[in-house]
């Protein structure tokens, strides 16, 4: 769950993408990197979960969303921090960036492997 | 061995860390980027050597000590990088790895490693790195850096890939790994993930071919061709080492790939000297994933048969080891060096 997402951050980054989802047009908004973002008094915190801890575009994610909100009317600081201790999972996804990406079904779902695969296959070829 | 595990370490490097090695900046940014993950990776208690410490040129003899001293470590693979457009040298030369193996003939494996976009030339390369150095396995790089920019390949070009594919089978060798996820540096994000490997794995059933970390952070991905491929396989090198620093991330990874291609498609790598291999083995071999991923997605446990498979069993198959043979002749009492 997103928890404490001020909407006017949530505006402003709705033009920065991660580089794994640039091409699909999928928002840190929309793949549920936020975390918490406040504005108070003019100065802006961003906290941000990474789908993978060791993305070596993670600096270059941080310093748009911080020049982004930076830029944001009545803001005169704003800095981007990365939480660690919880995990960034596909339940972040908005509707939109869902129905862009295949996401394979939780185990209890898909049954089996093979049964995941005859259901794929069967619908291919329908 | 840890526990009655037999280990066998799928991939260190002998980087070659020195300044003058690199050109430029962007070499030396990759440098940093590597000392990071050992710096915030590496759990508390653990020592963290400073940059100046870990960015040196690291020998075959301080390899083979961190390994193999300083671990319950019995076998190796001594693996190549060929950066050869950010390293002069390519930060860890094949030749250099193929003497880390001759250090140990019985317990080191030297993968090697050539440009597929040579042409003859690597198709020449493999031969002399079979013939000549012994190597048991090749491991490729999608995206080479050559003439100041990023120049990828497929796993599934027939012009490119599939003529040193072929020469690796003639030799007699039929495992290959391949880096994919976690991008080297800044490159085009769309060649470091698997959708490549299809054609591969279609066109080359007789190969079997290792996805190194898993393609992170495409791990549905991953799993979608896992489970549709005998011959796709999966390390967890590198992906590993976030089983302290985040354990749960770690186990949701874990649990999809135990799930979605099973225990007998996973294999161990400590990315040494990224970090000190022990740590990682011990928090693996005392890891469980947490009941609630296994209620509630249904997530089979992590049970010690299927450690025992990931951390060693797996890879000696891939090598056409046999494994009762080579744990009863290789393996070392835990907590022990090697024997005299």
């Amino acid at each position: 769950m997103t928890t404490g997402v001020d909407p006017a951050v949530s505006d402003a980054l709705r033009g920065v993408f991660d580089p794994c989802c640039r091409d699909k047009g999928i928002s840190v908004v929309d793949m549920g990197l936020l975390h918490r973002a406040t504005v108070s008094g003019g100065v802006a915190q961003v906290d941000l979960l990474l789908t993978s801890g060791w993305c070596p575009f993670a600096s270059r994610v941080l310093t748009d969303i911080e020049d982004a909100v930076a830029a944001m009317p009545g803001v005169r600081e704003a800095s981007v921090r990365i939480v660690w201790d919880e995990v960034w999972g596909p339940d972040r996804l908005s509707d939109g960036a869902r129905s862009k990406l295949r996401f394979l079904p939780p185990p209890s779902a898909a049954g089996s492997p093979a049964a995941y695969l005859a259901t794929v296959r069967a619908e291919e070829e329908s | 061995m840890i526990g009655d595990a037999f280990v066998f370490d799928g991939v260190a490097h002998p980087f070659n860390f020195e300044k003058d090695n690199a050109y430029g900046q962007p070499g030396e940014m990759f440098s940093n980027h590597l000392y990071a993950f050992h710096a915030t990776l590496t759990p508390d208690g653990q020592p963290v050597m400073p940059p100046e410490q870990f960015l040196h040129r690291w020998t075959i003899d301080e390899i083979r000590e961190m390994v193999y001293e300083h671990s319950d470590t019995d076998m190796l693979v001594a693996m190549p990088l060929p950066l050869t457009d950010l390293y002069k040298d390519g930060l860890s030369p094949w030749e250099e790895c193929a003497r880390l193996a001759q250090r140990d003939p019985d317990r080191t494996v030297f993968w090697g490693t050539v440009n597929p976009l040579e042409g003859k030339k690597a198709v020449d390369d493999v031969t002399r790195q079979v013939e000549e150095f012994g190597a048991k396995a090749f491991k490729f790089y999608n995206v080479r850096y050559e003439d100041a920019g990023p120049v990828p390949w497929r796993m599934d070009d027939p012009k490119v890939a599939f003529p040193v594919f072929e020469r690796i089978q003639e030799l007699g060798v039929n495992l290959i790994g391949v880096h994919k996820g976690v991008p080297l540096g800044p490159q085009p994000i769309e060649h470091t993930q698997t959708w490549d490997m299809d054609g591969a794995a279609a066109n080359f059933p007789g190969i079997n071919f290792v996805i190194f970390h898993v393609g992170l952070p495409f791990i549905d991905e991953t799993c979608w061709q896992l489970i549709r491929y005998p011959n796709l396989h999966a390390s967890i090198a590198a992906s590993l080492n976030f089983i302290v620093r985040a354990p749960r991330q770690f186990a949701e990874v874990l649990g999809k790939l135990l799930f979605w291609c099973g225990e007998d498609k996973i294999v161990y790598g400590s990315e040494a000297p990224l970090w000190q291999p022990q740590w990682a083995l011990e928090a693996f071999w005392n890891f469980q994933l947490p009941q609630d991923l296994c209620d509630g997605y249904g997530y089979p446990q992590l049970t010690e048969q299927a450690k025992r498979k990931i951390l060693g069993e797996n890879l000696l198959r891939l090598h056409g080891f046999d494994v009762a043979d080579t744990k009863a002749k290789l393996s070392k009492p835990p907590g022990t060096p090697l024997p005299a």
